[in-house]
């Protein structure tokens, strides 16, 4: 028989103890419900309605989903936003974590000065608004008045400049790496930690094992703090696909050039909001709402289950 | 297999020394325990000989070569930490195996070595398990284990028993005695466990502040301490001290006076009237109505029985504690006053700088 979870609350009168649950999950389920839960249930439950042009809705079931996978109007725009966002968390996923690994790597060396300075100057461009990261790179980047192409000719590989910002081929992978720019600080500090979680006496007996620290890095502490790298790739994941910012803020919600740099989150909000010609649909906006929904919610179906129970945390 | 040399070994850390002009020889084959107080710096001369902390200053020979330049993995040394250090994420056999991969060993020669590592340690049913489902014994063996694949010249230990219970950290400290005699490697063991350091020395080092006090086979330690510091660390419960100071010497000899207990004569060497001493006497020395120069008087304050020996703490006549160990049955009642005496090999003298006088 399970105990009691104490006797306080078994005795106390029902009302009371209604009253007490109340008062301390009360406010964050109140909170939680309003504004997580609510607007969730509500997005899903208008996707699900269309409205004529006087503007009445009517209930049309999962006909909006089948409009946007089914008439080429929508899906076309569809899946060439979500394929540009899948290689939107690729560039995420082959740089930016790979570099935020390498650097945390490199500050937990033994005896590098300045550790403090350059995790600060590494995490800064985190803090700074999307906004001006994207109006600043797209200064740097302007062949007009950027700095990129006399630097580039400065070290004599002026050739290689070109309007990377306004080319379709080069467009997506340029917002992604400025993107990476200003996130790197995450991963690195969380590998960071988890790096200085390792016991010192387990690196000196990898030393004593005749280990120098780059097979350290990678025999035993890469080993020891893959859960932390394989959250990183979950936040990594659910940040991409809810990117908007970046893009909105560089290109506006066109997404170009020729829809280039369109994702998912821009794509919703033209559906949403509309934009210039395009009037807003926003039954058919939550439409698009409720299908990233579901594949961010796919996509962490996917980790759970097949890679988070494989992987092992271990105490030290 | 290889004598150990350690030369005018110094280590700073700004501006606190840590070790001051460590010297010590070890011999081929000889198991050396290093005592001392906590901070003394024993695990740093450990991991300085190991090569995971680089000298401030002086030499270190392994094998009759100078190894301060050389990495830890060339020295020719294996080390055992107390927290055991196994890599978590690798089963038994790959912890074993796994600096010897680096270190160019063949893999059959590899297996014939973790073979009989196993055998030697009882670890073969455990060599597919991961360090998370061992006991904490398994994994002190396994550490052991590591150590031993290596087949160094010298071995370290850092302390290895501290996290085992007490049961587990007797039959251990068996099992590390009779490695030594099949293994006959030389090996530096650390400890604060006194016990371990009597049983398992060939000779003990006594540390303190980052200088050695003392080196000598445990016994000799024990019946002649250099001086204070040895004598009040080496033993437990800790050796009595009583202050006293040269009051006349005739004949060639000096009167030890002092205050709590009766004057005595001991040859005067180099002493002169006045000079400062301590006079030392360990509790299980002292015995009541026995013979010898030594004898203080006490009234019993408390007495505690462990079964085998009972001790019984007296204040003296100056109102300080000391504490004579009791044998038998019959145990003094508090209050009582008690005669105690010591025999002339158990009367140690120590002179104003703390250095022992022959008595
Ligand atoms: N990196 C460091 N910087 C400054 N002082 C240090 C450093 N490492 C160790 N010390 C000092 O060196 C002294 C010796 O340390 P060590 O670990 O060798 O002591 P120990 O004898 O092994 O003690 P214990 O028995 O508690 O393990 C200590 O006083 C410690 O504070
Ligand atoms: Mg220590």
């Amino acid at each position: 028989m399970p105990e009691p979870l104490s006797n306080i609350t078994v005795q106390m009168p029902r009302a009371k103890l209604a009253g007490l649950l109340l008062f301390f999950l009360g406010p964050a389920v109140a909170i939680y419900s309003l504004f997580s839960i609510y607007p969730l249930v509500a997005t899903m439950a208008l996707s699900t309605y269309t409205s004529d042009p006087s503007g009445a809705r009517s209930f049309v079931g999962l006909a909006n989903f089948e409009t946007l996978l089914g008439d080429a109007l929508w899906s076309k725009p569809f899946w060439n936003a979500l394929g540009n966002n899948l290689i939107f968390f690729a560039v995420h996923m082959c740089v930016q974590n790979p570099i935020g690994i390498a650097l945390a790597g490199l500050l937990s060396l033994p005896g590098v000065r300045l550790k403090g300075f350059y995790r600060t100057v590494m995490f800064l461009p985190t803090m700074l608004s999307v906004v001006i990261v994207g109006f600043s790179w797209n200064l740097i980047l302007s062949p007009l008045w950027g700095v990129a192409a006399g630097a580039l000719k400065a070290v004599g590989l002026g050739s290689l400049f070109a309007p990377w910002l306004g080319l379709e081929s080069s467009a997506l992978v340029t917002l992604s790496l400025m993107s990476v720019w200003q996130f790197v600080g995450i991963p690195m500090m969380l590998i960071y930690a988890a790096l200085l979680n390792i016991p010192e006496e387990l690196i000196d007996a990898a030393r004593v094992d005749g280990l120098g620290q780059f097979r350290i890095f990678f025999h035993i502490k890469l080993p020891l703090v893959l859960p932390t790298i394989s959250l990183v790739s979950v936040l990594t994941f659910v940040a991409n696909f809810n990117a908007f910012d970046l893009i909105y803020s560089v290109k506006g919600a066109l997404a170009g050039p020729n829809f280039t740099t369109d994702i998912l989150g821009t794509f919703f909000y033209r559906t949403f909001f509309g934009n210039q010609l395009q009037l807003g649909n926003p039954t058919m906006g939550a439409a698009v709402a409720t299908v990233m929904f579901f594949i961010i919610l796919l996509g962490l179906c996917l980790y759970l289950f097949l890679v988070q129970r494989r992987i092992r945390r271990y105490a030290f | 297999m290889a004598n150990l040399r350690i030369e005018h070994l110094n280590k700073r850390y700004g501006a606190t020394t840590v070790l001051n002009d460590v010297n010590l020889s070890i011999g081929d084959g000889e198991f050396v325990v290093l005592v001392g107080p906590s901070g003394c710096g024993k695990s740093t001369l450990l991991r300085m000989i190991a090569g995971l902390d680089g000298a401030s200053g002086g030499d270190i020979h392994i094998a009759d070569k100078l190894v301060n330049t050389l990495a830890p993995a060339e020295r020719g040394i294996a080390m055992v930490f107390q927290s055991y250090a196994l890599y978590p994420h690798m089963n038994v056999r790959k912890n074993m195996t796994f600096g010897l991969k680096f270190t160019g060993v063949p893999p059959t020669e590899r297996e014939r070595r973790v073979a009989k590592a196993a055998r030697m340690l009882r670890l073969e049913e455990l060599l597919e398990r991961y360090p998370r489902d061992l006991s904490g014994g398994q994994r002190q063996r396994v550490a052991i284990g590591r150590a031993i694949v290596r087949e160094p010249a010298v071995f370290l230990f850092d302390e290895p028993l501290s996290n085992l219970d007490a049961a587990l950290r007797v039959s251990t400290r068996v099992e590390i005695a009779n490695l030594h005699r099949l293994l006959k490697s030389t090996i530096v063991y650390v400890t604060h466990d006194q016990v371990e350091a009597m049983t398992l020395a060939d000779r003990i080092v006594v540390m303190n502040k980052g200088c050695i006090e003392q080196v000598g086979k445990p016994l000799d330690l024990y019946y002649e301490p250099a001086n204070l510091f040895v004598a009040g660390f080496i033993g437990s419960p800790a050796m009595n001290f009583f202050e006293a100071e040269v009051g006349g010497i005739e004949g060639g000899r000096a009167r030890v006076a002092g205050t709590a207990f009766r004057n005595f004569d001991m040859p005067a060497a180099s002493l002169k009237v006045g000079d400062a001493l301590t006079v030392g006497v360990r509790p299980e020395h002292l015995v009541r109505g026995g013979a010898g120069p030594f004898l203080a008087e006490g009234i019993v304050e408390l007495v505690e029985r462990l079964g085998e020996a009972s001790f019984a703490y007296l204040r003296r006549v100056d109102g300080r504690i000391f504490v004579a160990e009791v044998r038998g049955r019959q145990t003094p009642a508090p209050g009582e006053t008690v005669t105690l005496v010591a025999a002339s090999p158990d009367v140690h003298v120590f002179d104003a700088l703390g250095l022992r006088v022959a008595t």
